[in-house]
This record gives C-alpha cells, structure tokens and sequence, in this order.
C-alpha cells in the first residue's frame, strides 16, 4: 500500500448509511485512518494517555474545515457524539489507579466524560448547538434530524470513535449534516 | 411581560404518566419527596468503598453496594406500573436510558468488552423491564444525559414520532467517579453542598435512579391514564465556550430557558418553582444565576429558586430525571424544597432562593434545568395538568 492510498472506514459508511435512512444530507465528512499516512493521531493539549478525544477532534476538524461552504454566521451547529464503547482506555487507566491506591490524574476527571472533548470543539469552531453523546450510529441520526426538525440546529457534526479493543486501530469518522433541501429552518 | 412567541416543535400535547425514583432517602418517590422536603441532607461519610484515601469522603448513599442494572430496569417497570402500562403496551414502548457506562467496563478483560457496551446494558434494562428492544438507546452526555433523553422524547412525541417513551437514568456513587472528582478538587470539603450561598464549596455525589413515563395526550387517554404532569417545553444548548467550564455568563443556559419558555407558551412569571442545576461550585452558580437573569429578566428576582442537589446530591447522568421527578412530585403538592446549606447572600448568585424549610407556594408551571461539561445545557417546563 502506497502512504497515501485512501483506506476505506467501515464506521464513516455506517453514519452515511444512517444519515440516508433519515433523509439528511452529509455536507461534509471525515475519518481516521483516511489514508496510510495516518498513523499517529495529533495530540490534543489537555487530554491524556487515551486516543479517545484527540481522535475525535481530528475527524471533527477535518469535516469542519471540508465544508464546500462556510458555516453563515448565526447559524447554529450540535454536536452529537457516538461510540460503541466509549473511552474505554481512559476508564481503565482510571480503575487501574483507584484498585492501585494510586493518585488520579485531574485531566482524566475532565476527560472522563465525552462531553469534555465536545466542549473543546464548539469552542474552537463556535458549535452553539446541543452536545449529545449517544450509542449507536442510527439513535445518533435521529437525535440530529429532531434537532434540525425542532430548529435546535442548522446543521449537526456527527462524530464516531471506536477504540480498538483487541488488535486492530482506533477508528472515527465524522458527517455533517443538515435539512436534504438545504433551507434554512429558522 | 405577553407570553412568547411559539417556538417550533411538534403540534403534540406531550404528558408524564408514570414515575419511580430511588435515592439516598431510600426507594420510592415518596421517600424521595418527603426526604427532600424535611430538609434535611443525605450526605453522610462514604461506607461503600474505601476512601481513606480521599480529600472528601461524603456522599449521599444508600447503604451497601446496589447494582445499577437491577435499579435502572427495577425503577424502568415501577414506572410504567404508576403508569398502568400493561405488558403488550410496554413491549410496545422504547427505552432510553442515561447511564455513565456499564460499571463492568472498566476492569473487564478486553475479550469481555465488546459485550458490555452501553447498547448491550440498555438492552438488558429494556428486556428486564419488559420494553420494546428495537428503539432503545443510551446517552451519555454527563450531567445533561437523562435531561436531553427527556427533551429528546418530548421532542418525538410531539411530532408523533412516537407515542411513548420511558426515560430512565441511573448514577449510584462509585469508586471511580469518586476518585475522579475527589482528583478534580470539586467535592465539597465541608460535607455540604450550598448552592448559590455564600462560602459554598463544591459539590458531593449522591445515588440517583429516576424513570419515567412520557407520551402523547391522546395515548394516555385512550388508556385513561391521569397524567402527572404536562412536559410543556424544552431547551437544550451548547456554551461554545469551554471543555469543562460554564459560560461565566451563562449564555448557552439562558437559551435554553428561553426556548423552554417559548415552547410551552409560557412567560417568566407563569413560572413558580424553578429547580437550578444548582452544584454549589464556584464558577457554576454565578454563571447560572446570571443566565435566568438574561431568560427570566425581572421575573428573576421573584420565582422561587432551589437546587435539591444540596440535599440528594450530584447523580451525573441521572440528575435530569431525578430532578425532573422532584421538581414534578414538588409543584403537584405545592410544596418546594428548600436550597440547603446557606450560609449567606453571594452578590453574584442573587435569586429568590426558597431558604430555611420547604415552602408552600402554587406552581403551575416549574422548570428543572441541568448543565454539564462541554458547556451543555438543559430546560425542561413542567406544567400541572
């Protein structure tokens, strides 16, 4: 395989698929690993020892900057986050300290949470919408339509992170996705 | 003040009809209601694990060690049996659940993993409990979970998305967490939580198991089930501000309120009882403060505020329907608990507070509101039927 040759995200088509079933259109999208070059993920100031966060703020950054046309001002974006599992490491590491009588990192209290790494992207790209993070792709789809439908959002960043458990990489992906029409719901 | 505008949502009158709760004051939503309304803290030195390590080591805690599988689908079918739900009718009905996780992740071996997914616990609450498997879902967004599920059911049935939700969301205090925030330096090294006060330092954990049942007006009618409430309005929002800390004006929070408030057609002084996300930390309680001064306006300084977390505690994902079942079970007696542990007036935190003992007023209508890291937040208007 070439460094560069485009690798096939199983997790990206599932949230394509599930945002076909709700008759959204992806404005954007992302994964991780898109290519061979992608090997190790950017580190992400202020979360530690878990791939979980960083992961999500790369395919995220990438299906923000991706956009054909620029988020409009005013316009109100969610964040709706899925994983199978969670940050399944950073909940080790912290069992592995408390079973240990080790001291716990504060950052693992912060990153504890998705929402945490949720809070660093609507900050970054002015997300003002709700932070949702649920467990499949399907009930991630659907929240994003109601919020589109209610006008709780314009358009909705659907993230996915899946640590690798046993063998195999991490892998995330990241949709954008608004009204199939495009009009402004507002 | 003219009620505002109607916000866009579904045409659907969206109603309560079931509710069950378990916490520090034991099981039931009786013992939860008459706990909160003594007055009276749960909190107490942790007996559940160790933590002779810890700067704090209080809680409110149900003695021994319950198992939070047994409790979220236990307090899932009591709901829908205060609901008169008949088993063809539940087998009928989703289940969303707001959970941190399932408690067995963290020390499994990896092989087990795959296995103990927040989709396999769900699953296994809503097969328990007797309700529909296809539609479950588990959310996960920290102290704002079980309140965005609810905003999220209220949101479908009043699109006639669907006719029935049981929401339920559980936290029981836990070594881990425990750690976590302890390491955080948010726990309240006082032993109280004292929100909006003066002197407040921080928050405590407690044991938190809410369900309820929420579907369309005619659902409940057709099956002659009184409603307990109306599910009137709902808001949720994002700070874009910070990962772990609020607007310090509360910004996101007051938009919420606002589209709460616009959904059920209702203005600020229809209110009568508002129970604040309330953590009793330092940056928490000005920013929230601030944001019902931006929603509410002059309204601000005359509904009733408390926060009940000064008396059950923090229960993280499950604090909304907790909350939600207080703030419901309060306005139905015209009874509202007061906002433990005050020491005195903070000028950054002023608000109507409900201080000294539970206070008998009307409440029509009562908001609970929730917010947790990522800057996300919470409204939810109740309204008697």
């Amino acid at each position: 395989m070439t460094p560069l040759a485009p690798i096939a995200s199983p997790i990206l088509a599932g949230l394509r698929e599930a945002a076909a079933g709700t008759g959204l259109a992806v404005s954007s999208s992302a994964s991780w690993p898109e290519t061979g070059a992608d090997a190790v993920v950017t580190p992400l100031a202020g979360f530690i020892e878990s791939n979980f966060s960083p992961l999500l703020a790369e395919v995220a950054g990438r299906a923000l900057r991706g956009r054909a046309v620029p988020q409009a001002p005013g316009r109100v974006t969610a964040v709706v986050m899925v994983s199978a599992l969670g940050d399944i490491t950073t909940a080790a590491r912290v069992a592995a300290a408390v079973d240990a009588g080790r001291r716990v990192s504060p950052l693992l209290f912060f990153q504890s949470v998705p929402n945490a790494v949720a809070g660093y992207l609507a900050a970054r790209w002015q997300l003002t919408g709700p932070v949702v993070c649920v467990s499949g792709a399907a009930a991630g789809l659907d929240v994003a339509a109601l919020l589109i439908d209610d006008a709780d959002a314009d358009e909705v960043l659907v993230v996915r992170v899946d640590l690798a458990v046993t063998g195999g990489g991490d892998h995330a992906a990241a949709i954008l996705v608004t009204s199939p029409d495009g009009r402004d719901q507002r | 003040m003219s009620p505002a505008p109607a916000a866009r949502r579904g045409p659907g009158t969206v109603v309560v009809t079931g509710a069950a709760a378990l916490s520090a004051y034991g099981p039931g939503t009786d013992a939860l209601l008459s706990g909160v309304l003594s007055g009276r803290p749960a909190f107490a030195p942790v007996q559940r694990f160790d933590v002779s390590a810890r700067r704090v080591g209080v809680a409110a805690a149900m003695p021994g060690s319950p198992d939070l599988l047994t409790e979220v689908t236990r307090a899932a079918g009591a709901a829908c049996d205060d609901a008169g739900l008949s088993p063809p009718e539940r087998a009928r009905t989703p289940l969303f659940l707001a959970i941190h996780g399932d408690p067995a992740i963290a020390r499994a071996p990896d092989s087990a993993q795959p296995g103990l997914g927040p989709d396999a616990f769900t699953g296994a609450a809503a097969s328990g409990s007797g309700l529909a498997g296809p539609g479950a879902r588990c959310y996960m967004s920290a102290c704002v979970a079980a309140s965005t599920a609810i905003a999220d059911a209220a949101a479908m049935i009043a699109r006639q998305h669907a006719d029935r939700v049981v929401v339920a969301g559980g936290y029981l205090v836990d070594c881990d967490q425990f750690a976590l925030f302890d390491a955080g330096r948010v726990l309240a090294d006082d032993g109280q939580v004292r929100p909006f006060s003066a002197g407040r330092r921080g928050l405590l954990l407690g044991d938190g198991v809410g369900a309820v049942v929420i579907e369309s007006q005619e659902s409940a009618r057709a099956r002659r089930a009184p409603p307990l409430a109306r599910l009137a309005g709902w808001g949720r929002t994002g700070d874009a501000y910070h990962p772990c800390q609020p607007h310090p004006e509360g910004h996101g929070l007051a938009r919420a309120v606002t589209a709460a408030l616009q959904r059920a057609g209702i203005a600020p002084e229809d209110l009568g009882y508002i129970n604040a996300h309330g953590s009793g930390t330092g940056q928490s309680d000005p920013a929230e403060a601030s944001a019902l001064r931006i929603a509410l306006g002059g309204a601000a300084g005359t509904v009733p505020v408390s926060s009940t977390k000064s008396l059950h505690g923090q229960a993280l994902e499950a604090s909304g329907v907790l909350e939600l079942i207080v703030t419901l079970l309060a306005a139905r007696k015209g009874m509202l608990p007061v906002n433990a542990g005050w020491l005195g007036a903070d000028d950054s935190c002023r608000l109507n507070l409900v201080l000294g003992e539970a206070r008998a007023a009307p409440a029509e209508f009562a908001m609970s509101l929730n917010a947790a890291f990522g800057g996300a937040n919470t409204a939810l208007v109740i309204g008697l039927p």
